[in-house]
């Protein structure tokens, strides 16, 4: 273990000093092909991803992270740099959990929370996965990405487990429960925080707006009294990429190939903006427009069409149906193949363009064996539902994925579309 | 960013102050009923080959579908939507399984759970804007119906 650190720091060292983009380590990856041009960290618009274990107490594979420092509004010292920040093309919105936050230069306290309008109350949310859902506070802060300098100001993020609002139960007049199972810790979570930098703009959008939604965002008069509650467009969690003055369009996930093994760590690039600069061109990447409601296009599978699929940095797997792949016996869920198999789908957008995706299964317990090992571009798992087909971040390994956010123009082409 | 005076009064979602106890999957017809009031939705119900489908459609979009037997038990729901109805509502007395299965590490993490334990199936994907997902009682399933047919 020691010594794939060391190797890890030697590369860093070698690498930063020839200008590269990512780089694998442990893994045998070897350089990216010519193919793949990964823009190098930096100014005015690139900043570091790191696919490693994650932060203390969690043992991730196949997530990807960034650092983001998050600032009281206004202050240059009531600040910090919070690492292991999870980069998810699957959600929107900037969300930190409160055990993140040091106490020390930062404290909870000093980031002001989002009103409703009214003196004294005060907006929550709650974040719902299909494994439970994280709730929390809304509070202000200025952002700044600390390789990039890309700032924003006055952004609304979800304080996700903040102590001093408990969990809705529904037991309040006007208030639907917050579904537990509770991710409202560092390890229940799996990460510092998370960087939503999906196909849209809002996370909840005009249905939040108007109607409401049960279970996503409360009004608050009291930290206890908590009802269902609208969210103005501008109230609701913000795509930070499309906070920035300018590159705000979209972003590219850049992480370079891993071997078939697998790598220890990865590092790669998160590039804001398509076609705003030199290093963000769309290139001969083939744009698949999304459904602008769910996000979602179609891939086709062994002659199957599964309506719902979706390319997603937030999946650590690659999950689908395939009756004909062994699953595992011990991480049930997952594909154990004797050998690794080559698959491939055709994905379809809404507009007609398709575009072939080509990944392999291998042996996740055998994968899964090496325990200093994150990242895996052959991790596959079943999906729990029949017209579904996720994309997962091993799909993103070798290959630079452009997400471009709803209503923005990006390099010829209206978002919301996926394009690689 | 701050919000008027009149969109703090546009706020519509009101749930019920005090609703019976109730088990959806599990329940009879009657548990449809609450869950219609419950979620503030419109009801459809069609029937075939002796399952009867109740199907209902929240204010917010969710369209959850209940399935009956012939002998008005609820054998199985599903639903599609911006966001999961409420499980603890939908999974009534199987609730508890759900979450013990939810709570420990799956693959999937955030984005897929399967559950399939003897007395009780759930699947479900997605995330927000786009959930998806069904669950059903293995043992109450009419023995000509095809769980397939859940959807």
């Amino acid at each position: 273990m020691r010594k794939l650190i060391a190797l890890t720091l030697i590369q860093l060292t070698f690498l930063a000093a020839c200008g590269g983009g990512g780089y694998v380590s442990g893994g045998g990856g070897g350089p990216p092909p010519p193919s793949q041009n990964i823009a190098p960290p930096g100014p005015p618009n690139v900043e570091t991803i790191t696919v490693d274990s994650g932060p203390n107490g969690v043992s991730a594979v196949n997530t990807a992270y960034v650092s983001v420092q998050v600032c009281a509004p206004g202050s240059t010292t009531l600040c910090q740099t919070i690492d292991h920040i999870e980069v998810d093309t699957g959600s929107t919105g900037l969300r930190i959990l409160a055990g993140a936050i040091n106490g020390t230069t930062l404290s909870l306290s000093q980031l002001p929370q989002e009103t409703d309008g009214t003196a004294g109350t005060v907006l929550t949310e709650c974040l719902p996965f299909v494994d439970g859902s994280s709730y929390g506070s809304l509070r202000l802060v200025d952002i700044t990405l600390p390789v990039s300098m890309k700032t924003a100001s006055n952004v609304v993020v979800q304080v996700i487990g903040d102590p001093a609002y408990p969990v809705p139960d529904g037991s309040v007049t006007g208030q639907s429960a917050c579904p537990p199972p509770a991710e409202n810790t560092v390890t229940a979570f799996g990460a510092n925080g998370i960087l939503g930098v999906g196909p849209f703009a809002q996370d909840c959008g005009s249905l939040c707006a108007t109607t409401g939604v049960a279970g996503t965002y409360y009004s608050c008069t009291s930290t206890t009294t908590c009802a269902d509650s609208t969210a103005g467009i501008m109230q609701q969690l913000q795509n930070p990429a499309t906070l920035f003055t300018s590159d705000n369009n979209g972003v590219i996930v850049e992480l370079p190939p891993v071997g078939a093994a697998g790598a220890a760590t990865v590092t790669g690039s998160l590039v804001f903006g398509i076609g705003t600069q030199s290093n963000n061109a769309l290139g001969s990447a083939v744009v698949l427009q999304e459904d602008a409601f769910t996000g979602e296009i179609t891939a086709t599978y062994k002659g199957a069409a599964y309506p719902r699929g979706f390319i997603d940095s937030g999946s650590n797997g690659n999950f689908f149906t395939d009756s004909s792949l062994t699953q595992c016996t011990t991480d049930i869920g997952f594909y154990c193949p004797a050998s690794s198999v080559s698959e491939s789908a055709t994905l379809q957008g809404t507009t007609g363009t398709m575009l072939s995706a080509d990944f392999s299964v291998a042996n996740a317990e055998v994968l899964f064996s090496n325990l200093s090992y994150t990242a895996f571009n052959n991790v596959g798992g079943t999906n729990p539902t029949m017209q579904a087909f996720d994309l997962g971040l091993p799909f993103f390994f070798g290959r630079n994925m452009f997400t471009a956010i709803e209503n923005a123009s990006a390099g010829g082409y209206m978002g919301p579309y996926f394009a690689y | 960013m701050k919000l008027t005076g009149a969109l703090l009064s546009s706020i519509v979602l009101t749930a019920a102050v005090a609703t019976p106890a109730f088990a959806a999957l599990g329940g009879d017809s009657t548990t449809v009923q609450a869950d219609v009031a419950r979620m503030k939705g419109a009801l459809r119900i069609t029937s075939s080959a002796g399952v009867t489908v109740h199907e209902i459609t929240t204010s917010y979009g969710t369209v959850v579908r209940e399935y009956l037997t012939p002998g008005d038990k609820v054998f199985a729901v599903s639903w599609h939507g911006p966001v999961n109805p409420d499980l603890r509502q939908m999974l009534g007395d199987h609730y508890t399984q759900y979450e013990q299965a939810a709570s420990v590490p799956h693959p999937g993490g955030h984005r897929h759970l399967a559950i399939e334990q003897p007395g009780l199936v759930v699947q479900v994907s997605g995330r927000v804007r786009a959930f998806v997902g069904r669950a059903w009682v293995p043992g109450l399933v009419p023995q000509n119906f095809s769980v397939n047919d859940i959807n």
